[in-house]
């Protein structure tokens, strides 16, 4: 399970004529070349790429545990009209999977008004296309994180309720006095699952934008190979690079990130 | 009674306004990024649009065309290939090794656990690039092991029967851990006694992990089968990198071919009606999962 990734590691350790001589392959590298990590960062404007990752991956992280939150609070506990209609319709969120939706996306993108050289029909320009606004918005909401809230919030006893509005307590002190310090866990395996799923999408970045500057570190992969031959060292050193931050957050939080899967098992 | 009036009012802008705040910001990015495009696409799929012109409506000739286009039932095809090949594998790998993980005489199991796992952490961008490496039929791992055992190399990304097994190889690897981590959680809660009688009974182990074990994670099975399938059917990342659908359309999917029609091609409506049949398919398999799961075991 693990070969490939010693491979890569060990690949981007190698200097180049030990990769590309013919017959005398070995698995370790004959010399330790670090270099490698460096000159396959300055091949490509990667500080761009992570900036622009790491932007992404943050606010969407915090903005939709907020967002997602506040929503599975309010289904699981307080009362509106409407409340099981509006939350039937979260539901189907989970079962559209995201490809589906790709097309009438990338059309609203392009048609926002007053952005992009838009005018307020949403014509003339290039919207939020290539945009932060592109990659951070959409990504706040999310039936899966809706979901997960509710169920969580669910299982908090009723009398906490009853006794914060007898004390006179607004559902907003409510939540943010009692559901909100009592939320960790889900917070945590929430989280990480979203930090995830952010730090390693590809397919939604690769439509919604076409420009170096908006490049996310997973399409910045490509790179390397859009340039006829491959330089496999190079190639495996930004490989190892972009999948260490995930790593870290993995590592650290293996528990939550566990408690997670099993709580959600949607992915 | 003087208050009551006062009362009402807190009582109501208090349950009733208040709640519909805190699902606004939510809605409201949830109706525009999703529910409005899923009426789009439907709306699309019949319609001959292309971004220059406005829309023309078409009818069903765009579904017409897409079964007779063999691009795209080769892709349908491919794609129940992916999903059958990728599936039991993994399924039947990710017991085995959550039944020797849950042996209690095994050490380090937490660094097992996390190896088996980590494949899944990492992007499907990150893994394809990694297995590129191995499959490269110059420099790679794969090849250059079977010349060093003075074998036949192969062409294994570029030679259309073995790129579609290629392909779906990196997803056993990467799924396998996923399917492991929720098998188990679900052999954890077998309770113990189960064994114990059987163990006092005089059933073997073998007899033991059929009669009791699989029976008992029956529910955990259909699961897993479920959302593996919905996922496999939405297979794009690593057959846009690896191979992008080649050699001679043997590894393209239907994600693929949308992918292709709507952006590179432009083909707005055609690539509509695509993503039309996927949405068909996928909810097909979660009524399947809503009528026959058991859905009291599930872990949800």
């Amino acid at each position: 399970m693990m070969l490939p990734f010693i491979g890569m590691v060990f690949t981007a350790l190698k200097a180049s004529d030990e990769i590309y001589l013919a017959n005398s392959f070995s698995f370790f590298p004959k010399a330790w070349r670090i270099a490698n990590f460096i000159e396959a960062m300055n091949l490509a404007p990667w500080h761009r790429y992570f900036t622009n990752s790491f932007f992404i991956t943050f606010v969407v992280v915090i903005g939709s545990l907020f967002f997602n939150s506040f929503a599975g609070y309010s289904f699981a506990r307080l009362k509106f009209p409407g409340r099981d209609f509006l939350f039937f319709f979260i539901l189907i969120g989970l079962m559209v999977p995201p490809q589906v939706t790709i097309i009438p996306q990338f059309l609203i993108m392009r048609a926002m008004p007053f952005f992009g050289g838009n005018n307020w029909l949403g014509q003339g320009g290039t919207g939020w296309l290539d945009t932060y606004y592109a990659l951070i918005i959409p990504a706040l909401s999310g039936s899966i994180g809706i979901f997960l809230c509710r169920q969580f919030y669910l299982g908090f006893p009723k009398a906490l309720d009853e006794a914060a509005r007898i004390d006179g307590c607004s559902p907003f002190r409510a939540y943010f006095m009692i559901y909100m310090p009592a939320s960790k866990p889900i917070y945590a395996s929430l989280g990480i699952l979203k930090t995830v799923a952010v730090w390693n999408d590809f397919f939604y970045p690769l439509v919604m934008t076409n420009s170096e500057k908006m490049r996310t570190v997973q399409l910045g992969l490509q790179v390397y190979r859009s340039s006829g031959t491959v330089q496999w060292e190079y190639l495996m050193a930004a490989t190892t690079i972009v999948t260490i931050p995930v790593l870290i957050v993995f590592l650290c939080f293996q528990r939550y990130f566990v408690q997670g899967i099993m709580t959600s098992g949607i992915k | 009674m003087k208050n009551r009036p006062k009362r009402f009012f807190r009582k109501k802008l208090n349950s009733e306004r208040i709640g519909l705040l805190f699902i606004l910001p939510n809605y409201l990015i949830y109706t525009v990024f999703v529910l409005i495009p899923v009426i789009w696409t439907l709306y699309l799929g019949f319609t001959d649009y292309n971004l220059m012109s406005a829309p023309k409506w078409v009818g069903i000739q765009n579904y017409v065309q897409a079964f007779q286009d063999e691009n795209f039932t080769t892709a349908l095809m491919n794609t129940f290939l992916f999903s059958i090949f990728t599936i039991f594998p993994s399924m039947v790998l990710g017991l085995i090794a959550a039944v020797l993980l849950n042996n209690k005489l095994l050490k380090g199991k937490a660094i097992f656990r996390a190896c088996y796992y980590m494949p899944n952490i990492i992007s499907m961008v990150a893994a394809s690039m990694v297995w590129l490496w191995i499959y490269d039929p110059g420099h790679g791992l794969l090849n250059s092991i079977l010349m060093a055992m003075k074998m036949e190399t192969k062409d294994w990304l570029f030679d259309p029967f073995l790129a579609m097994p290629s392909v779906i190889l990196v997803n056993i690897w990467n799924g396998l851990g996923y399917n492991m981590i929720i098998y188990l959680a679900g052999l954890q809660g077998i309770p113990e006694y189960l064994y114990e009688a059987a163990t006092v009974d005089g059933a073997s182990k073998l007899r033991q992990f059929f009669t009791i074990t699989i029976p008992m994670i029956k529910p955990i099975t259909f699961f897993l089968f479920v959302m593996a399938c919905i996922k496999s059917f939405q297979v794009f990342d690593q057959v846009f990198i690896m191979t992008n659908g080649g050699p001679i359309n043997s590894t393209t999917t239907i994600v693929h071919q949308i992918y292709q029609n709507a952006f590179q091609y432009n083909k707005m409506g055609y690539a509509s009606a695509m993503a039309l049949v996927l949405l068909l398919i996928t909810t097909t398999i979660t009524l399947f999962n809503f009528k026959y799961g058991n859905q009291e075991s599930d872990i949800i």
